[in-house]
């Protein structure tokens, strides 16, 4: 918990609101308590990694932030702003970007259509029967995506014929259509060879510092060189938060995540 | 390239009835154009909007012959002269945008019906929908004259030309195919069009991103609607009236085999499946036993969804492949 004092102390007494504040957040699917009282405030540009074995909520965590399984219990603030009961698409457009564990793209379109699509939801007159201009601001602004997440050379292919690794990058351009202040990625390495590691890495340290990012991800080769603070959980409940030195030493986190869990 | 193809295409449909006096007889080459010609651009042009929906929206629709033949009685019941006069008093200018403007009113309607539904039980519903509407049309005298249905619609006489004519009635439909699928072509790349290839292929996420889903997909079946009403109007005059038969359980699924024998996938697929189509039921009984010729068309129709379960549309892609292929082998 030092962490988070040292944070404060650093920014001054409510100087700054955390980008994301739980606060006793709780998840129940009839019987099963998924999520359970979790609280935690991750600060504006902290990288924040997830990390749990299967099972842990990790991915009902993301939902209740998200929006697509409200909480059950507890309070969601987005810099200081209660987003507890809003629908996915106006936290989106309050300025939450995720990527899904198994992508979630259109598959019969072509990866500027993916993007354009991802950057139009965010603007108003979203419903339009009139084909978009060459110079439409959409169509730019997904093209500059697209060269962010180097799939610039890619526009016109179909997302049906890209790579596992080509498809993990479109997801978090979309995420990051219509600048995102929070980018929340799930398992943005699940089922990437290992050749396309070092590349989904460097993308993510690539993005900018005005960008908060937390990550659910299983891989610590990943999680531990991107996160600033790694948040564990286990059965629902955060058991251990520390920085990601401390928590390769950490008993707890030994114990149920890197050797006896399994 | 593409629309290179697709100018010449149109050029040689509108030459072709000239083509077709040249090498046949007068009365041989009217009756290729209007009979044959003429009416599988009309039934192209209600199944389209079966393609449409299921191409760009995965909805496969069974209401589009219903909702066409919304706006066959909807001319019907207003023109002046059809027998028996039901409201009259209206021109054809008038009686047919009245009829294209009930059929999409009908196609929002059902778009609103079936919005939470998908596959098997969007088909049911659809399904249901439509023989709703035949079974009414079929019982009530006041407004459809029931079973008789409404005739002598004979259709508008275009400067001094008789509509009944066919290289009028055929160039008429024609160029209402042209402009129905250009329209198709543009608004698939516009963001509406866009979004709803999104809800076919991941409606969560289009949600998640913002779109209202339903307002599209409501949408998607008024376009699907005045698509098939322009089809329905076509179809009307072609038939000189309308019956409840016209709406049937048949007339319904030979719609959705059009669509299917051309190919989903793109929009051209229901053109090519409502000519092939047409020519069968033309002439299967002249080749084949009078009291059997249905099943020479059945069994042409397993053939081709068998050999090829995406439609002519799909034999030729793979042709493509094929030769493709054999470029790059040498």
């Amino acid at each position: 918990m030092g962490v988070r004092c040292f944070n404060v102390c650093l920014l001054g007494k409510n100087c700054v609101h955390p980008a994301i504040r739980l606060t006793g957040v709780s998840r129940r699917f009839g019987a099963l308590q998924a999520v359970r009282d979790v609280s935690f405030d991750v600060m504006p540009g902290e990288r924040r990694a997830v990390l749990g074995p299967n099972g842990a909520g990790k991915t009902t965590l993301f939902n209740t932030i998200c929006g697509d399984f409200p909480p059950t219990a507890g309070r969601i603030e987005l810099f200081g702003t209660d987003i507890t009961r809003l629908k996915p698409h106006q936290r989106t457009r309050l300025g939450i970007g995720r990527t899904y564990q198994t992508s979630l793209l259109f598959n019969g379109l072509s990866v500027l259509d993916n993007l354009f699509i991802a950057v139009r939801g965010l603007r108003p007159r979203r419903f339009s029967f009139l084909r978009p201009g060459r110079d439409d601001p959409g169509l730019a602004q997904a093209r500059a995506l697209a060269e962010r997440m180097r799939l610039s050379h890619l526009l016109g292919v179909e997302v049906v014929n890209l790579s596992h690794g080509q498809r993990r990058q479109l997801e978090v351009g979309m995420a990051l259509a219509g600048d995102p202040r929070v980018l929340m990625l799930d398992e943005p390495a699940a089922g990437l060879s290992p050749g396309d590691r070092p590349e989904l890495l460097r993308l993510l340290r690539e993005l900018p510092r005005t960008l908060t990012l937390i990550l659910i991800e299983h891989d610590m080769d990943i999680a531990l060189p991107a996160a600033d603070i790694v948040t564990v959980m286990k059965d629902g409940e955060v058991v251990v938060e520390a920085t990601p030195d401390r928590i390769e030493d950490d008993p707890v986190v030994q114990a149920i995540y890197l050797g006896g869990g399994h | 390239m593409r629309r290179g193809i697709a100018i010449a295409a149109a050029l040689l449909l509108l030459a072709l009835p000239w083509l077709l006096h040249a090498v046949l007889p007068a009365n041989q080459a009217g009756f290729w154009t209007g009979n044959i010609l003429g009416r599988a651009l009309v039934f192209g042009i209600i199944a389209m909007s079966l393609t449409f929906l299921a191409t760009y929206g995965g909805f496969v629709s069974l209401a589009q012959m219903m909702i066409a033949g919304v706006a066959g009685y909807t001319l019907a019941i207003f023109v002046e002269g059809a027998v028996p006069r039901i409201v009259g008093g209206a021109g054809y200018a008038l009686a047919i945008p009245l009829g294209v403007l009930a059929a999409t009113l009908m196609g929002l309607l059902v778009g609103a019906i079936a919005v939470r539904t998908r596959d098997i039980y969007l088909l049911m519903i659809t399904l249901s929908l439509s023989m709703g509407v035949f079974r009414f049309v079929e019982t009530n005298i006041t407004w459809f004259n029931g079973y008789e249905g409404i005739r002598n619609v004979v259709g508008p006489s275009l400067w001094g030309l008789d509509f009944r004519n066919p290289w009028v009635f055929y160039h008429v439909t024609l160029g209402t195919a042209v402009l129905l699928f250009a329209g198709v072509m543009y608004l698939v790349r516009s963001p509406f069009g866009l979004v709803l290839q999104g809800i076919r292929d991941n409606p969560r996420r289009v949600a998640a991103l913002g779109y209202n889903v339903a307002l599209h997909r409501i949408a998607a079946f008024g376009v699907a609607g005045f698509i098939a009403g322009c089809g329905g109007v076509l179809a009307t005059i072609y038939n000189i009236g309308i019956s409840p038969g016209t709406i049937g359980l048949g007339a319904t699924v030979n719609v959705l085999i059009m669509a299917v024998i051309g190919g989903l996938g793109h929009p051209v697929g229901a053109f090519l499946g409502s000519f092939i189509f047409t020519v069968f039921d033309t002439f299967a009984a002249t080749v084949y036993d009078r009291d059997r010729f249905n099943t020479l068309i059945g069994i042409v129709f397993l053939v081709i969804v068998l050999a090829s379960p995406d439609g002519v549309l799909g034999v030729g892609t793979r042709l493509r492949r094929l030769l493709g292929r054999r470029a790059a082998d040498k």
